[in-house]
């Protein structure tokens, strides 16, 4: 069990790493496309608000998990 | 535990508890109502408030609708948070109901834009941040301490009380807008009614208050304080440590943030839904949401007691996985039972309507069509085009601001109303299942010295954040299926895949690193 929550832990990370560039350039290529404030708004709330805290959320979890922080949750608890 | 250390007889500890509780919960089920309100008179306050032709007001508007709900709640779960973890949960959890009732009361009061200009907006906006804020850090207050009074193998029942607040606070709010709705007429309801349910607040308000005033602190934060262990830093202890902040992510990753989404969607998303992409008629809909959520309620505690027994994570979990696999056949149902397309029209039966009245210099056309179905559906379109008698005028005019406006309301048969009734109640159930048990998780996993602060960040950016995006993003995923300006989406479903794919996540982490042991609040 510890191997798996290991290596699903990489892959956290790897989300939290590979959301930035993907959220970034699709509102680059939105908002290029229609540049309305309906546009701006959304993505801007999405960029400001929701991808920071996915990012840092996963990497940081990702990098615990693959540390084996989490191998013995249940005796921390 | 501390019950253990007090000198109680079992009847007077069961009497004391259900009064912590009670206090608790009115006052949290009145925060939730205060924040509905809003939301549910959205419509309304941006007509009095936020004037579409005014750019700044109306970008106000988009502002005062999210930013409360998922940018300042978490900011009210820090501030609040530490003040609970520094001074104690029963002053603070006081401070936030005054804060919202104070708020609320004071929206209902705001003269429109059309007598204060500017300054009716600003206002609006600030109270709804203090709502947010407010809200923020209410119910990590209500949670922490009512599981501090409980005993331990039923910290789960006690603290779904707490649960079933924000379903209740929904349920009231609906409830009180459409009685006063219904009571004073659409116009007059529009007019100056809809400042009813805001000023009620602050009699909701004072009733709580003089409860949770005599109501003492928490047991296991006195013990904590007379031995001086309180948290000197309880936001660098929460967030700066590495043991508890993995447990704050985990918290957030592996159970409040498809909580959220589950939460969002089975109440606020099918609300939407039935309004928007079935075009229920306005009573109907909010019937059919109020009936599920009120038949749903008891789960959260059924759920929260169950958790008790076998484990939080075990009915967490199971309430995501369902959630994930039946949105998509749900919502199926939902669209294509309300869907015309499916129906046989009785032509006989269908009429139209047309009413010429003048406003000032304009004139407005009416167009009322009604059409019967053999199922016993009803249709009825009001189509409402407002120009300038003068051609001159009219033709000087852009041609969007020519374009009707148009009203559709579909009308259920009793047997399709009660099948959206039992539709609706199961994603109820989702909400109850992640819901229900919650609490306790939270406040399990967390040391008494820093739990209000610890526990209220992941609940409110759960959801607040996650789930309070639902709408924003779910619209925006179904336009993008729109093939062009006014033709129909291409998947008017596509709004789900958003609360599926966070759900779906957070169900793999939830199940992967999630213990489902229960344990106990002692003081460290």
């Amino acid at each position: 069990m510890s191997a798996i929550k290991r290596i699903f832990g990489l892959l956290w990370a790897l989300m939290g790493v590979g959301i930035v560039p993907l959220v970034i350039k699709q509102a680059m290529k939105e908002i290029a496309a229609k540049p309305s404030e309906e546009n701006w708004i959304f993505w801007s709330i999405v960029i400001v608000v929701l991808m920071p805290i996915i990012a840092f959320s996963l990497i940081t979890f990702g990098v615990f998990a693959l540390k084996g922080e989490y191998d013995t949750l249940e005796d921390i608890q | 535990m501390a019950q253990n250390v007090r000198n109680v007889s079992p009847t007077e500890e069961v009497t004391s508890t259900r009064r912590v509780i009670a206090a608790s919960s009115v006052g949290t089920l009145i925060e939730w109502y205060d924040f509905y309100i809003f939301g549910s008179l959205a419509k309304i306050i941006s007509e009095q408030f936020f004037p579409k032709d005014n750019p700044t007001a109306a970008l106000l508007a988009t502002l005062a609708t999210f930013a409360a709900g998922f940018v300042i709640r978490p900011f009210g779960a820090l501030f609040f948070g530490r003040l609970g973890d520094l001074i104690g949960r029963k002053y603070t959890f006081l401070v936030t109901l005054v804060i919202m009732g104070g708020s609320t009361f004071a929206i209902g009061l705001v003269p429109g834009y059309k007598t204060i200009g500017f300054f009716a907006p600003a206002i609006v906006f600030i109270l709804r941040l203090l709502q947010g804020l407010a809200l923020g850090g209410e119910y990590g207050g209500a949670a922490t301490y009512v599981a501090e009074h409980s005993p331990a193998g039923k910290r789960g029942f006690w603290t779904s009380f707490i649960q079933t607040t924000a379903t209740f606070g929904l349920f009231l709010s609906l409830g009180v807008i459409l009685i006063v709705r219904q009571t004073l007429g659409v116009e007059t309801f529009s007019d100056w009614g809809w400042r009813i349910p805001f000023i009620l607040s602050a009699f909701l308000v004072a009733v709580s208050v003089f409860i949770r005033m005599r109501m003492s602190e928490s047991p296991l934060f006195v013990k904590m304080k007379k031995e001086g262990k309180t948290s000197a830093n309880p936001l660098a202890e929460s967030f700066k440590e590495k043991d508890n902040l993995k447990m704050v992510l985990i918290a957030l990753l592996g159970a409040t943030a498809g909580q959220g989404v589950v939460w969002y969607t089975g109440q606020f998303y099918a609300l939407s839904f039935l309004q928007n992409a079935c075009n229920i008629e306005f009573v109907q809909s909010n019937l059919i949401i109020s009936i599920a959520l009120l038949l749903g309620t008891p789960f959260f505690i059924l759920f929260g007691s169950l958790s008790d027994k076998i484990g939080r994570k075990y009915i967490m979990m199971a309430g995501m996985l369902i959630a994930v696999i039946a949105y998509r056949p749900i919502y199926t149902v939902m669209y294509n039972e309300a869907n015309l397309k499916n129906k046989v029209e009785i032509v006989e039966k269908k009429e139209v309507k047309v009413k010429n009245t003048m406003k000032g210099a304009d004139s407005l056309i009416t167009t009322i069509t009604t059409k019967a179905f053999t199922d016993g559906t009803t249709f009825k379109e009001t189509v409402k085009a407002k120009f300038p008698v003068d051609p001159a005028l009219k033709a000087a005019l852009p041609k969007d601001k020519l374009k009707p406006e148009t009203k559709k309301e579909v009308t259920l048969p009793q047997n399709l109303y009660y099948k959206m009734i039992g539709l609706v109640f199961i994603q109820v159930i989702f909400v109850t299942m992640v819901y229900g048990p919650i609490a306790a998780f939270l406040v399990e996993i967390f040391p008494t010295r820093i739990r209000y602060t610890s526990m209220s960040l992941p609940y409110h950016i759960g959801n607040g954040v996650f789930g309070g995006l639902v709408p924003l993003i779910s619209t925006r995923l179904v336009e993008a299926t729109r093939p062009g300006p006014g033709l129909p989406p291409a998947d008017p479903l596509a709004g789900l895949w958003y609360p599926i794919l966070i759900a779906g996540v957070s169900f793999v982490i939830g199940s992967l690193y999630i213990s489902n042991k229960t344990n106990n609040l002692d003081v460290e």
